[in-house]
């Protein structure tokens, strides 16, 4: 249970961190859109597993873990990737589908 | 058990301090650093702030009903001890929404909804037996639930840690205050600070990092002793209910790591009342 609440948190929290560097990064006002929707989807998903927290007794919902965990890897480097905001934003968007897809089993 | 149900208050009174604080965080980033805090996140946080507060109730009535429920040893239960029990039966119908405790929940429902009903039929030995049941649904339901509020604190201290470092990066922040540990004992007070506020600046970030961790200590500690009080509150109503005599009555020990945690947040709050604000959380809400 606690694994899947961390996981969507830690998505959040990382993006929180990263977020005036990626900010500063964006060559686009498209760019800057697009990653503060992502910030606003982290924060939701955070917010939506704090209020209906899940079990993760279920295997699918382990596998989710494990791979959204993998996928929070990748966005803790983002600021490593900014020279391509478009490869960013989707390891985020990645992160941000695994969430979501956890969340669907409340 | 009177204490240690007001201790349980306080707590969640103070995780809802902590939740105030990190919906201001989230206002202040939106102006700073364009951070988005859409309505539909704040309605989210606001929803978790109510679940805290429907449970800091729970527990500051379920203390009112302890405190009354020695009443009970007389031939009739006072009118007193009734209306303790009908304003929890309130509270625990509007239990809800951390769903995965909800098996929890209910257990904590059933057993209220039991004592109630033996306190209003005068039903001693019943009301102590459904005590039991109580206390310890009280306690599980906090052990369930304890992951998420400490999810909580740290989101809290983690967003307010990223701002702060923001800030001192901004060269928006005083650092000099760092000199104080050379300064004061001395009498001596910083005259020019010259470029010492950007020297200082790694050393304010070292602190902030010191300080978060802290921070997330001083509540992993509030919660562990949170949960042992609340053990052994539910060991001491099973002893009674058993009709077993109880060896002590003082408050457990524990009790105090919590209440001194609750006081840091409530006097970081409102340095001004530096108390807990209890009551008027719940007069405020409502």
């Amino acid at each position: 249970m606690a694994n899947a609440l961390i996981e969507v948190q830690n998505t959040f929290i990382t993006l929180d961190r990263q977020y005036s560097l990626l900010r500063a990064a964006c060559q686009t006002e498209q760019d800057r859109e697009a990653l503060a929707a992502k910030y606003a989807a982290a924060q939701s998903a955070y917010y939506a597993c704090v209020n209906k927290m899940l079990s993760d007794d279920d295997a699918a919902v382990a596998a989710l873990c494990t791979q959204l965990k993998t996928a929070n890897k990748v966005v803790a480097q983002a600021t490593e990737q900014m020279g391509d905001m478009s490869k960013v934003l989707d390891n985020i968007t990645k992160a941000l589908d695994l969430g979501s897809s956890l969340i669907s089993f409340l | 058990m009177a204490t240690t149900a007001k201790t349980l208050c306080d707590y969640y009174t103070a995780l809802r301090t902590i939740l105030e604080n990190t919906d201001q965080l989230y206002r202040l980033n939106e102006k700073l650093y364009s951070k988005p805090y859409p309505d539909s996140n704040q309605q989210q946080v606001k929803q978790t702030e109510s679940e805290l507060e429907k449970r800091a109730e729970l527990a500051s009535d379920f203390s009112a009903l302890s405190e009354q429920f020695g009443k009970l040893t007389g031939s009739t239960a006072p009118a007193d001890v009734a209306a303790s029990a009908s304003k929890l039966e309130g509270d625990v119908e509007g239990l809800a929404g951390v769903t995965a405790s909800s098996l929890e929940q209910n257990a904590v429902k059933v057993a209220l909804q039991a004592v109630v009903t033996a306190i209003q039929e005068h039903k001693e030995r019943e009301a102590a037996k459904a005590m039991d049941q109580a206390t310890k649904g009280i306690s599980d339901l906090f052990t369930k639930e304890a992951e998420v509020w400490n999810s909580t604190e740290t989101t809290y201290s983690s967003i307010a840690a990223t701002a702060a470092g923001n800030l001192v990066d901004q060269g928006v922040t005083d650092n000099t205050t760092l000199l104080k540990v050379a300064l004061d004992p001395f009498r001596l007070t910083l005259g020019s600070a010259g470029n010492l506020n950007a020297q200082l600046a790694p050393l304010a970030k070292d602190q902030i990092t010191a300080k978060q961790s802290d921070l997330d200590s001083s509540y992993l500690k509030a919660t562990d002793a949170m949960k042992k009080s609340l053990q052994e509150m539910a060991d001491r109503i099973h002893t009674v209910a058993q009709d077993k005599p109880m060896a002590f009555r003082s408050a457990p020990l524990s009790v105090s790591t919590v209440e001194g945690w609750a006081a840091q947040i409530f006097t970081a709050a409102s340095p001004a009342s530096g108390s807990p604000a209890v009551n008027s959380a719940k007069t405020e809400a409502k």
